[in-house]
């Protein structure tokens, strides 16, 4: 027995000594990786801390979209259910549930969630409750402690009074009070298991208002479309965390970093343009939807206004548009056309059926991809003859045209031999370059466009930027590269029909930009809509200037540019008339573009202009794509808009009119409520600024075309100090040096002294101006190239671009630098019987004659005497066998024939609408 | 009635040798049992009182973590075991003040006591973590397999007594004497699902029967029966897909494997580990344990000892080992020196019991053998474990405590003489053996 206590000791004593030989393995071979295992599992519940992200807000300040804090309401069973006493009741349970039912919760819901997960921590039991709620609620929990507090203060009070003035009475009814308000308190002090966590929901306090410029950011704070997309990282800020770690000593320690908020965007946009612009656009789509088809008033409307001086974006705006609370909303599909299978729209238009007929996500998206588009940016098509204006610009900026020119429409013009009509189809008789463009005129922009020749055509075409992203800070721009015919590969229709807008695309961005660069004297800025970025506490993190992105034309072009699209509205023939706001003159170009395939009478319409005509400040682009009417080429749909739209935005800039009003105009405006504050008065005038350009009217025929720079009544001589094409400074007393200088370029004289990095163009000419000039054309002659340099433009041309014909037509004065073009284009009008093909021409400076410096030369005259001067008259002259025909202008501006193989199908498929290719 | 036989054969030999109890090595002389005849092993008493105080010590180091978060009391858990080990306490000392023969009388009654009390369990059991194994007396909560335990080793010791050393030779008495504890481990395996006390069980009485018995090779063969069965069980799991295994296979697959399984069942074994393994030769200290804040759930509980690995290092738990070691050794001398062979059977289940538990908590805290719910002694949270403990404890100190006396009481006188001097006494008696 003995033997065997001591063998089953041994044997015990051997298995002790196993294990404590395992614990040492273990901590021999494991003990490191062990260590580190256990360091590396103590993730302290760490819980994260949401961010804000940032606030989008107008120029003036107006919020389009921010971030609001909200609560969701945690529910914790757990903690609800640990006051479970052993006889199964619960103290807690019935205030919390009251409690519940205070936050606007279900209280059977909430009592089944308690019951049936006892041990959950963590229930989101209401989201988005907001702060006022959230305080509400707080304060009805406090109510009662402070209502105890109030009455034990009476009863001491009461207590207090020397004992003859006590009222035993009323001391037993405060202390029933008390026992009350106790009971009270003491309930909700058994409120348990609710907590508030902070979160941030995405607000859109404007609704559908500028929704397709902003965009929307979903619940995770991810940007979709607009704004929102393209400033997503900017916009959102970087979360905190709150977490608990181990010292030194082992012990667990709090830390929080708190959450970073996101920047603030200010826009460029000023929320009440952008509301007049929507306000209209509605109005429009309210009047034409369901006309002829069930459906919206249009495939899209779009509008934009622009600051022509700096490409600042003022207002934005497409139709239809979305709720941007509500983006998923599928009603407002109902009335979009019906989409093919590459997204393409079709003749077909969605009902409600069809909407209820999408069952799979991937088509619901497509057709709020669709809905959530950005028409302004993401879309292209053919622009039409709004496109007419740049076509003129390239002839005279490529000096194949002078401006001068008169042309023969007989109603059609044979090309490449193909006949393509002008929507006049018995033909405008000889037309004036402005009057070609006044009366849209397709057979005289062809003939201009065949001598301005296809390449210099092309290349003017990407001056203009016409293919190229604008790379405005908005998602989803278009690449129109394709859509536009490179030089080796134009034929001569196409060369034809894209002078007046037909078979290339372009998007309403780019072509309000090149635009723009059209009226302001060249200088191409990039559109924006973000003016700055501020931090979370207000302070600017970045501002957004205006970027120069290049020059397109020379000041002369521009101003040949204003005043033939001013003649479209205010010309006798013009085809804008009706685009003119009551009390304002403004200059535009209307657009009707045949979309493709053409035959089928669908139409886009438009109207692109700038306002005012004496001193332009902004652009608008109206586009209509396929009016819900018939027929769809109404291009005075287009101009009513515009109308409506620049008859409350320009008095709302503070632009003074100058147009006389009408009785019926008055009464229009009285309606506006805009009569009295700004109708036109002569006194006004002495108030405004002084003017830089064009503030005489030399001429008497109503249009400022002459400079006034120190307010005497004479004209003054326009300069340009710093070589850059713009005109900044003013000659006033004629002695050649500049006396008055606009030191910001906004075509506004503010200074006498020069700024300081200006030098005096008297004395330091630009460079090529030093070079050797050519006798003959009066060109600069490059020294090292043999290549001529335009005097004006510093445009080197190519040895090819200047023909012989030419030699003789500039009469060059050499010892003052200045061209003193005074036999100008005598030869102009012996060309060809019916269409002056004027194939090279030393760009025009009629009027000039004075003797100042280099770079002023051009100037001043320039307005003022087109059309007037005598060697204007010579070119008429070639035509005088055709009269000025009187004939109407008709809406209908294109009238393309198209063979069924002809070049133009040739063209990359016109897609209209087409996804944009972002 | 069984035994019968041997009672005539016992009552024979009594006859014989005009003793009434047998006692191993002792003179065929007429003698009786005295209590209170040498002084108490207080080396043993001194070990388990510090094993209980470090117990407590490190059960307030390992609960007061989660004990502050359930109940918002560090101490619930101390409080509640201080309070099971001063009852301990107190049954210890009555127990060591009966003498054990009554016991032998009473090992009927009590073993059926127990079997009442676990077959309570199917009506008035409460569960926890999914099993049946506590009953209610108002607040106390009582686990019958603890007490089930003790029972067996009462009616054990007074079975093989009475069978006697040369009766089981025989198998069908080894078999009549292990009848009851297989019996009780049946119930409480398949009324509280609860293997690792029905293992004991059965390794107490197994434990008894090998020290009772003389010869070797009967155990070997059931040793390396139970070898065989134990690698066909592994077998057998590892056959078995995951899916349809049941949750003891699922622990051996653990076992094998418990990274594999690091989100389920393998989390509480490879928590264990990291504990072992990331405390090092003297631990983070005490109190600065991480897997307690959460990692091992129910820290105190069965992985208390990954606990002290943590906080105490190698060091401080191979002192524990070395210390049930030395608590074992203690035992094993008083059942050798006790007075008969009941009382020296009763201290050979105690020391059974308690080695036995001990083995397995730690094999399975470290993951030597698959997971089972074992406690360890003294250290562990339980209070019908402390409580029967320290009862059995009572028991052995009783044991060592009572010794043979001669029926003279001349004689008697002189054994007191003698037991100034136990050591020699002790050592004498060893001699003859």
């Amino acid at each position: 027995m003995k033997r065997k206590l001591r063998t089953l000791f041994v044997i015990l004593t051997i298995l002790f000594a196993a294990l404590a030989g395992r614990l040492l393995s273990i901590n021999r071979t494991n003990g490191e990786e062990y260590k580190k295992q256990v360091l590396s599992q103590q993730a302290y519940d760490s819980r994260e801390i949401p961010f804000k992200r940032g606030t989008i807000t107008d120029a003036k300040g107006t919020v389009l979209a921010t971030s609001e804090l909200v609560y969701n309401v945690i529910l914790d069973s757990w903690q609800v259910n640990s006051g479970t006493k052993s006889d199964g009741t619960n103290p807690y349970l019935e205030p919390t549930l009251q409690a519940a039912a205070e936050l606007g919760l279900d209280r059977e819901t909430i009592a089944g969630y308690i019951k049936d997960h006892p041990d959950s921590r963590y229930y989101i039991a209401k989201k988005n409750l907001s702060y006022v709620d959230k305080t509400a609620y707080e304060d009805k929990l406090a109510a009662p402690a402070k209502k105890v507090g109030n009455i034990r203060e009476q009863l001491k009070a009461e207590q207090e009074k020397p004992k003859a003035e006590q009222d035993e009475a009323k001391i037993t009814q405060i202390q029933a009070q008390l026992d009350a308000a106790n009971r009270e308190k003491e309930n909700m002090d058994l409120v348990t298991g609710i907590w508030f966590e902070p979160a941030y929901i995405r607000s859109y306090p404007n609704g559908t208002e500028l929704s397709n410029v902003l965009g929307f950011a979903n619940n995770s704070n991810v940007g979709m479309t607009g704004l929102e997309e393209y400033y997503n990282s900017t916009l959102n800020g970087t979360p905190g965390r709150e977490y608990g770690y181990l010292n030194d000593e082992s012990n667990l320690e709090r830390t929080t970093i708190e959450a970073t908020d996101g920047n603030n965007l200010v826009l460029t946009i000023d929320f009440n343009i952008q509301s007049i612009i929507e306000k209209y656009l509605k109005k429009f789509n309210d009047e034409q939807a369901d006309k002829v088809r069930e459906g919206y008033g249009a495939n899209n409307v779009g509008c934009i206004i622009q600051d022509i001086h700096n490409g600042d974006i003022l207002g934005m705006a497409s139709y239809p548009n979305y709720d941007l609370s509500d983006p998923y909303d599928l009603s407002r599909i109902v009335g979009m056309p019906v989409l093919d299978d590459k997204d393409n729209p079709t003749d077909e238009y969605m009902t409600q059926e069809d909407v209820d007929a999408l069952t799979t996500n991937e088509q619901k998206s497509r057709y709020l991809n669709a809905l959530w588009r950005n028409f302004c940016i993401s879309t292209y098509f053919e622009p039409g003859s709004v496109a007419k204006p740049f076509t003129l610009a390239a002839g005279l900026e490529s000096g194949k045209m002078t401006g001068d020119e008169t042309y023969y429409c007989g109603g059609s013009l044979e090309v490449g031999g193909w006949e393509i009509k002008c929507h006049n189809t018995d033909g405008d008789g000889v037309l004036t370059v402005d009057q070609a463009i006044e009366r849209s005129c397709n057979v005289a922009l062809m003939q201009m466009a065949q001598q301005i020749g296809v390449e210099d055509f092309a290349k003017f075409q990407r001056i203009f930027s016409f293919g190229l992203k604008t790379n405005i800070d908005l998602a989803g721009e278009a690449r129109t590269d394709s859509m536009i015919i490179p030089a080796d590969k134009m034929s001569v229709s196409d060369l034809a029909t894209n002078s007046f807008g037909q078979n290339f695309d372009v998007t309403m961005i780019e072509m309000i930009t090149a635009f723009s660069s059209l009226i302001n004297g060249g200088n191409n800025y990039q559109p924006h809509v973000v003016s700055k970025i501020t931090s979370p506490s207000g302070a600017t993190i970045r501002n957004i200037q205006p970027r120069l992105v290049k020059k397109t034309v020379s000041e002369s072009t521009s101003a040949k540019i204003r005043e033939a699209t001013l003649a479209v509205v205010a010309g006798a023939n013009g085809t804008g008339h009706s685009a003119r706001p009551a009390g304002y003159m403004i200059g535009g170009k209307t657009g009707t573009a045949e979309t493709y395939p053409r035959g089928n009478g669908e139409y886009v319409v438009s109207f692109m202009g700038y306002a005012p005509a004496d001193d332009p400040q902004i652009a608008i682009y109206v586009v209509i794509d396929r009016i819900n009417d018939s027929p769809q080429d109404q291009t005075g749909k287009a101009t009513a808009l515009t109308r409506e739209i620049l008859t409350e935005v320009l008095p709302y800039l503070n632009i003074y009119m100058t147009e006389p009003l009408t009785e019926a105009e008055e009464e229009e405006l009285q309606k506006l409520n805009l009569a009295n504050t700004y109708a036109y008065n002569a006194d006004n005038i002495g108030e405004a600024p002084v003017e830089l350009i064009k503030n005489l009217d030399s001429d008497g025929d109503g249009v400022m075309d002459s400079v006034d720079g120190d307010g005497d009544g004479s004209a003054d001589l326009e300069m340009d100090a710093d070589a850059d094409g713009v005109m900044d400074c003013v000659d006033t007393n004629g002695d050649g040096i500049p006396d008055l200088f606009d030191t910001d370029n906004d075509g506004v004289v503010d200074s006498k002294e020069p700024p300081e990095d200006v030098v005096d163009p008297t004395i330091l000419p630009k460079t090529w101006t030093q070079y050797e000039r050519d006798p003959v054309t009066g060109y600069f002659i490059n020294p090292t190239t043999g290549l001529l340099i335009d005097p004006e433009t510093g445009y080197t041309y190519s040895d090819s671009t200047m023909g012989e014909d030419n030699a003789g037509a500039t009469v060059i004065e050499d010892n003052a630098g200045a061209t003193t073009p005074d036999t100008a284009l005598e030869e102009a009008g012996t060309a060809g019987a019916g269409t002056a093909v004027n194939t090279e021409a030393v760009p025009a400076d009629a009027g000039g004659g004075n003797d100042s410096g280099a770079a002023a030369a051009e100037a001043a005259a320039n307005d003022a005497a087109a059309g007037e001067a005598a060697a204007d008259e010579t070119a008429e002259g070639g035509q005088a066998a055709e009269p000025a025909g009187s004939q109407t202008v008709q809406d209908k501006e294109t009238q393309t024939q198209q063979p069924g193989s002809g070049p133009v199908e040739a063209q990359p498929v016109t897609a209209w609408d087409g996804t944009a290719a972002q | 009635m069984p035994f019968a036989a041997e009672k005539q054969d016992m009552a024979n030999q009594i006859a014989k040798s005009n003793i009434r109890r047998r006692q191993p090595g002792r003179s065929a002389q007429p003698a009786h049992l005295k209590f209170g005849g040498q002084s108490t092993d207080y080396s043993m008493v001194f070990i388990v009182l510090f094993l209980v105080t470090f117990g407590l010590v490190m059960l307030y180091s390992t609960s007061s973590y989660e004990a502050g978060i359930e109940f918002g009391d560090a101490a619930h858990y101390l409080k509640k075991q201080l309070f099971a080990t001063a009852l301990g306490l107190g049954g210890m000392l009555f127990m060591s003040r009966v003498p054990y023969l009554v016991w032998e009388k009473l090992a009927w009654g009590i073993y059926i006591a127990s079997v009442i009390l676990v077959l309570m369990i199917i009506p008035f059991g409460t569960s926890a973590n999914g099993a049946k194994r506590w009953i209610y007396f108002g607040p106390v909560s009582v686990q019958p397999a603890e007490f089930s335990k003790l029972a067996v080793i009462i009616v054990t010791a007074m079975l093989i007594t009475r069978c006697g050393p040369q009766g089981l030779r025989y198998l069908k008495n080894c078999g009549l004497v292990l009848l009851p504890a297989v019996i009780q481990a049946i119930m409480i395996y398949f009324i509280t699902r609860n293997l690792s006390s029905a293992i004991i069980i059965l390794a107490i009485a197994g434990g008894m029967l090998f020290v009772a018995a003389r010869d070797y090779w009967r155990f070997f063969a059931l040793f390396g029966l139970i070898a065989v069965a134990a690698v066909g069980a592994v077998a057998l799991a590892l056959e078995t897909s995951v899916s349809d295994s049941n949750f003891r296979f699922k622990r051996i697959l653990v076992w094998m494997d418990p990274a594999k399984y690091a989100d389920d069942t393998g989390f509480q074994t490879l928590q264990a580990l990291y504990g072992i393994g990331s405390g090092g030769l003297f631990g983070k200290g005490l109190g600065q344990s991480m897997q307690k804040l959460g990692y091992i759930p129910e820290a105190q509980n069965d992985m208390i000892f990954s606990i002290i690995c943590e906080e105490l290092g190698l060091f401080g738990a191979v002192s524990i080992i070395l210390l049930f070691a030395i608590l074992t050794w203690r035992l094993r001398d008083i059942a050798m020196q006790a007075a008969d062979l009941y009382g020296s059977l009763l201290v050979t289940g105690v020391m059974t019991h308690i080695a036995v538990q001990v083995i397995l908590n730690i094999a399975v805290v470290t993951n030597a053998i698959p997971n089972t719910g074992v406690t360890l002694p003294f250290f562990s949270y339980g209070g019908t474990s402390v409580l029967f403990l320290l009862a059995e404890i009572g028991l052995v100190i009783n044991v060592s405590r009572t010794r043979l006396v001669m029926s003279k009481p001349a004689d008697r006188r002189r054994q007191e003489n003698r037991s100034g001097n136990r050591r020699s006494h002790a050592k004498g008696s060893q001699s003859r053996a």
